[in-house]
């Protein structure tokens, strides 16, 4: 009921905490990536949910691994190594770049940007009284621990998704030592999904009792023109990573692209399997029917979404799946991979098991034919998505770092 | 002397079995047989078996007792294949004369929704299939849900009924009591008479409600009430599967039943009667229902089956191959399709409404949600469409 009040409050401002009974906190946030530039679910997350956090009256500090361009927030300090605020106590001690490959698209130099970044987080001083640590992942977690510790300030780690579902189970030890370091020390463990929840239980040893579930969600977006589905579309977009399973999307569409010539297959974003993509393409025959679009900007992706026909997510594993909750609420028709957390919030979606390319083939057929299937799914899919906002999940976040504070105090 | 009108409906769809887009062409069955018969048996087991045995053990114990049957089409087929003894009870029940048969649409469709004459050509299938079976003429209709409208009146009357069945819903009564007999507005020659719906629905749906303040229900309690109604009859409309299945048996609800006519005779007004000797007797008054009134959900209308975008749509999409159908005049399209305008089909559709009313649509659908249930029946019917297509000669 309160979360319901806050939301409804706009009217008089932003509501913000009493001071009395519940105290604004100073949250010290470890980030990795955020907008403009990010690659999936988690910079928006960050974006978002520090967004919340600083309007509901709390103090945000965000730590970011390089000095680059970022969206300001107002409310959010940024820090990063080498900043303005950094340089003149470290002299002589360069920050180290992450270092791109341009033919694979990945960090070469990852082991190393995260230890000077943590090592980085975990000599920071300046930052008067800390309540918070709030680390995302892994690539933060060693920093994120001392710093915590010797602020006696509570940890809390946000898992997107884990080392063993983004190598497929080939999990790179170091990451995954990272990782099980952050959810060891946590006093209270994220999940954006109770898949994911039920993972870190069983594969990482988590407490069950300190493991809470927060949800992704969507800004919704203002009035947009009625889509113009002509041609019809039926897109991908996200990273073109192996755990996305954009094969069984590509089969999917050579199976009943013969039977729609008029449909156009997209898939949108870059990642390492892009060149293993472009020849199942070819392999498959519809190399013609299938456009790949490459890096698609912020505003490309919202049109894209909204004027798609269908958007489909056949991830292997998505411990949530924040693209598709924005296609739906753009009230595009979705389906999704059984596993993936998004089916948690919305019975209005078609879901099917990541392998089944037959049932693939079916869900987009039935919805490019049958245009009262896609309108209801559509509906009903943007009310869900937009039932609860980054505001409900902010306030459920804060609900968690005060259980952590609490435990941090009791112990 | 106030009548008790017992009218029990027998009904199982033909449920589809997942027929997939990719499935379009195959020549696969769109009906998945074995499964129906599963649940069929399945439910002759808890229900029609022990409920049609109590019956014939009451006709016999008190000469007074009497009950009608609605049985569909659909319904005698599966029952044939996977439980021939029920259509042996059904047969025997019918056999001791206290039986009234009531007439419907053969496959317990929206056939009244439809041109003519497809209304017309299943209620004569239905007809024929009663006195084949029953050796029984019924002399009383009843439409899918209980649909009335004087529409519908009328056509009961053109064909011969002599009565029809109707929910007792006020917006159709204007404060008159459903105990009554009704004569339509449009025909003049026909009795409606109507259900008593707090009274059928306290067996129907709070029998074994522990939360309902009059729980447990007994028959002495229940006969009380039926004596303390005053009017013509007590319509008391069910779904037979109300014993034993919607009502499990461990609610007790076979007792109440076997134990009702025996509370009934202590009530010297009361007497038992069959749907045609309840419309034997002068109208009250008329009654009137431009819209056709049905006797589910909150909302006593069409919604459950026409209330949104899917479901209209899976109408208007059946329709158009009704044509084709037609034009085909192959057996086997004809079955196939009008298996296609059983009422469950557009019900498994059902989008929203309040949450009473969904949790009753879930718990007798077969799938997981109405998008599936949509999905599927389309492209049933798609498959459908190209066959008849193929048949007739006629190209798109």
């Amino acid at each position: 009921m309160a979360r319901a009040t806050a939301f409804k409050a706009p009217a008089s401002g932003v509501p913000r905490l009493s001071a009395a009974s519940e105290p604004p906190l100073h949250i010290v946030m470890v980030g990795w990536e955020f907008p403009p530039d990010h690659s999936g679910g988690l910079g928006v997350h960050s974006y978002e949910m520090v967004r919340e956090l600083a309007q509901l009256g709390h103090k945000v500090t965000f730590l970011l691994p390089e000095d680059r361009p970022h969206l300001d927030v107002p409310g959010v300090s940024f820090r990063a190594p080498g900043d303005a605020l950094d340089r003149p106590r470290r002299p002589g001690v360069e920050p180290l770049r992450a270092y791109v490959s341009p033919e694979t698209g990945t960090i070469t130099n990852l082991s190393e940007v995260a230890d000077f970044y943590n090592t980085w987080i975990a000599g920071l001083a300046d930052l008067g009284r800390v309540d918070v640590v709030h680390v995302h992942d892994w690539f933060g977690t060693v920093g994120g621990t001392a710093l915590a510790h010797r602020e006696h300030a509570a940890l809390v780690v946000t898992i997107h998704s884990t080392e063993y579902d983004r190598s497929l189970d080939h999990p790179w030890p170091e990451i995954l030592h990272r990782e099980e370091h952050g959810i060891a020390h946590a006093d209270r463990i994220i999940a954006v999904s109770r898949h994911l929840r039920a993972q870190l239980i069983d594969r990482y040893g988590a407490p069950p009792g300190r493991v809470r579930v927060v949800y992704n969600a969507v800004r919704p977006s203002g009035p947009s023109p009625p889509p113009d589905r002509r041609p019809p579309t039926v897109i991908y977009i996200g990273r073109l990573a192996a755990m996305k399973g954009i094969d069984t999307f590509l089969k999917a569409a050579a199976r009943i692209a013969p039977s729609f010539p008029s449909v156009q297959f997209v898939v949108g974003g870059e990642g390492p399997e892009l060149p293993h993509l472009l020849h199942l393409a070819a392999a498959l025959g519809i190399a013609d029917r299938v456009m790949f679009l490459g890096r698609v900007s912020e505003a490309e992706r919202t049109h894209l979404l909204s004027q798609a026909s269908v958007f489909v997510l056949p991830s292997v594993v998505e411990p949530f799946g924040i693209a598709a909750l924005e296609a739906m609420a753009a009230g595009t028709p979705t389906i999704v991979s059984k596993t993936s957390g998004v089916a948690e919030i919305s019975a209005n979606l078609f879901r099917v098991d990541f392998w089944d390319v037959e049932e693939f083939a079916n869900r987009i057929a039935e919805l490019l034919l049958y245009p009262p299937l896609s309108r209801t799914l559509g509906v009903q899919g943007r009310e869900d998505a937009l039932r609860e906002g980054w505001r409900e999940r902010a306030l459920e976040t804060v609900q968690v770092y005060r259980e952590a504070i609490h435990d941090r105090r009791t112990a | 002397m106030t009548q008790i009108v017992l009218e029990l409906h027998l009904h199982q769809p033909w449920r589809l079995g997942r027929f997939r887009y990719l499935d379009l062409g195959s020549g696969r069955s769109y009906f998945d047989i074995p499964r129906n018969l599963e649940i069929f048996r399945r439910v002759a087991d808890r229900s029609y078996r022990p409920v049609l045995d109590r019956l014939l053990g009451l006709v016999d114990e008190h000469d007074e007792f009497r009950l009608s049957l609605s049985v569909t089409g659909t319904f005698l087929e599966q029952a044939r294949e996977a439980a021939p003894d029920v259509v042996e009870r059904l047969q025997a029940l019918v056999g001791t004369g206290r039986v009234g048969l009531v007439a419907e649409t053969y496959f317990h469709s929206l056939a009244f929704l439809l041109p003519p004459p497809e209304l017309h050509d299943q209620v004569e299938l239905h007809r024929e299939l009663l006195r084949q079976t029953f050796r029984q003429d019924p002399r009383t209709l009843r439409m899918t849900e209980l649909a009335y409208s004087d529409h519908l009146a009328r056509f009961a009357e053109a064909r011969g009924f002599r009565a029809m069945l109707a929910e007792g819903w006020p917006g159709i009564l204007h404060g008159h009591s459903p105990t009554y007999r009704y004569c339509a507005v449009t025909a003049p020659t026909l009795t409606v008479l109507m259900r008593h719906f707090p009274l059928s629905d306290d067996i129907a749906f709070r029998f074994s409600s522990r939360d309902w303040s009059e729980y447990p229900l007994t028959s002495e309690k229940f006969a009380g009430w039926l004596g303390a109604t005053p009017g013509d009859f007590i319509g008391l409309f069910m779904d037979f599967e109300t014993f034993g299945e919607h009502q499990p048996a461990d609610s007790g609800i076979l007792e109440f039943l076997s134990a009702l006519p025996a509370a009934v005779r202590r009530h010297p007004d009361l007497a038992w009667a069959t749907v045609d000797e309840a419309a034997q007797g002068p109208p009250r008054d008329t009654v009137a229902s431009p819209e056709i009134v049905t006797w589910a959900d909150e909302r006593r209308d069409l919604g459950a089956w026409l209330g949104n975008d899917l479901q209209k749509s899976a109408l208007e999409a059946a329709k158009k191959v009704g044509r084709l159908v037609r034009l085909a005049q192959d057996p086997e399209l004809w079955t196939d399709w009008r298996r296609l305008l059983t009422s469950d089909h557009f019900y498994y559709m059902y989008v929203g409404g309040n949450p009473a009313d969904r949790r009753v649509h879930q718990h007798f659908s077969n799938y997981p949600n109405p998008f599936d249930a949509y999905a599927n029946y389309m492209n049933a019917l798609t498959d459908l469409r190209r066959r008849a297509l193929a048949a007739s000669g006629h190209t798109e």
